[in-house]
């Protein structure tokens, strides 16, 4: 008996730890603390990854996939297939991104 | 009614360990699916809440000079006329661009010495040194970050010589090193003032990368932003329309993961299914036994639902549990290069992780749901079938 009923606990508890490390990861951070001055300071968007690609941190022109780098028309739209949702649902698959010649909108 | 229940249950769990072929089958095969997807999805949710995280932190617009559509050095004397644009609280200019340092590429930042008020707060994440101050304009003087100062072995007080485009080797000094705890901001900066960064990018006289617009704390920045679009050759940019394009390519990269582990779900669902199909001939004979001993076609699908349930629940909730430990604490080896693309992940900072109920209950629903409807629908179409039918067929 005691032996059948091993899973079922195991379930349980690992689905519980996985709840508390939910509310953990969300509290945590909600309530960081990073350094919101010297980001102000310094202005630029985006994080520190991705610095063998000078797109990177490119206040948006280079977010676009260059598909066929500076021939005319060749910033290609990104498009987010999200997890489990309807792109055409969200608003940015939709949308055009101002200031930008589209070769080919979506949507 | 609750005896019954409970002898239910414990006739479930009981055939956990009956089939124990189906059961170690399905528990490895979503363990496998759910550990990849969780340290995906936590680690593209918590990059996402990093970049919002930065570019709330931004300007609310960012004004950049177009020609033939594409970005070039935009001229100061641009301020005085935004400046002028009514909701405008102030005009900063900004040049930035990337110095190569070996193989790498490191972005380099020239900040407006008026922009260097402090007004804001005061500037902690540095590890040793101090950060800017106007009067360090034209001196030379940089703050650099951690991945930086260790790549160069540098440290406060030290020199250092950066190669521009122009092949001119440039002398810097460093007063600062970024702290650990900043590092995934600022891991790659090279911090100056203005007139160094103009100098070392030669830019031409009276000429910027681009400005930062802050507006009046009870103004609209696009309502701003839509009384400057009759200025030539700009592209204002805010900051929803800087959030979207990193949600974009984030979105995306994940996306491109997603679309694999997709049809990695859909081969998990058929052998579920199979499974399920294999146990039938000895779980058709068990069930026109029990429907025999009374049980009805509810009571098999509920022991049916359990027994999924524990299975679904089990393997989802712990491949999450080491998704997660995967991508926060071993930095998600192999699946990372998925996210950051052409992209190197620095030793100096983890992941930014974040276990979203988002993406936790998202995992679920295609986990659990799926297999216990391919556990479900034959024990059902077993249940309905004659009992002394079910018998015979299972035996034949």
């Amino acid at each position: 008996m005691k032996r059948i009923i091993v899973l079922p606990i195991l379930a349980l508890v690992f689905t519980a730890s996985l709840m508390a490390l939910c509310a953990y990861s969300e509290m945590g951070w909600g309530n960081r603390t990073y350094d919101s001055a010297l980001r102000e300071t310094i202005g630029l968007p985006s994080i520190a990854v991705g610095t063998n690609y000078e797109g990177t941190r490119n206040p948006l022109l280079e977010i676009f996939v260059r598909s066929l780098y500076d021939v005319p028309g060749g910033h290609d739209y990104v498009v987010s297939s999200s997890f489990i949702d309807t792109p055409m649902r969200l608003g940015f698959y939709r949308e055009s991104v101002p200031g930008f010649n589209m070769t080919m909108r979506k949507g | 009614m609750m005896k019954k229940h409970r002898n239910l249950l414990n006739y479930s769990f009981d055939c956990l360990r009956r089939y124990r072929m189906r059961t170690a089958v399905i528990l490895i095969t979503f363990l496998i699916a759910t550990t990849m997807i969780s340290a995906v999805l936590f680690t593209k949710d918590g990059l996402e809440r990093e970049a919002e995280l930065s570019v709330d932190s931004s300007p609310d617009l960012t004004i950049q000079y177009i020609k033939a559509g594409r970005a070039e050095p935009i001229s100061t004397a641009y301020i005085d006329d935004i400046a002028k644009v009514e909701g405008v609280e102030r005009v900063l200019k900004r040049t930035w661009g990337y110095a190569g340092i070996g193989d790498k590429t490191y972005v380099v930042i020239g900040l407006d010495p008026t922009g260097l008020d402090y007004s804001r707060g005061v500037i902690t994440s540095l590890e040793s040194g101090r950060f800017l101050t106007p009067e360090d304009d034209g001196t030379g003087n940089v703050v650099v970050g951690k991945l930086i100062a260790g790549m160069l072995k540098v440290k406060v007080g030290d020199d250092m010589i950066l190669l521009s485009e122009s092949v001119d080797a440039n002398k810097f000094h460093v007063v600062g090193v970024f702290s650990d705890e900043s590092s995934i901001y600022t891991a790659d900066m090279i911090v100056m003032c203005l007139s160094d960064a103009n100098d070392f990018f030669k830019m031409p006289e009276g000429m910027v990368t681009d400005l930062c617009v802050y507006v009046e704390p009870d103004q609209i920045p696009n309502n701003v932003a839509a009384k400057m679009t009759s200025m030539p050759n700009v592209r204002i940019l805010d900051q929803d329309l800087l959030l979207r394009g990193y949600r974009a390519a984030y979105g995306a990269r994940g996306g491109i993961f997603t679309t694999l582990w997709t049809i990695l779900l859909v081969a998990i669902a058929l052998i579920a299914f199979s499974q399920a199909i294999v146990v039938g001939h000895e779980s058709k004979f068990e069930v026109g036994l029990l429907k025999t001993f009374g049980f009805s076609t509810l009571d098999i699908i509920e022991v049916r639902l359990v027994e999924s349930a524990v299975l679904g629940f089990f393997a989802s909730s712990l491949g999450m549990v080491i998704g997660f430990v995967y991508a926060a604490y071993f930095n998600a080896p192999a699946l990372v290069d998925i996210l950051l693309g052409w992209a190197f992940l620095p030793k100096e900072f983890h992941l930014p992780v974040l276990v979203s109920a988002t993406s936790v209950f998202s995992i679920y629903a295609v986990t659990v749901v799926p297999l216990l409807i391919t556990t479900v629908v034959p024990a059902w179409l077993n249940a309905i079938t004659d009992p002394e039918l079910a018998m015979r067929r299972a035996a034949a």
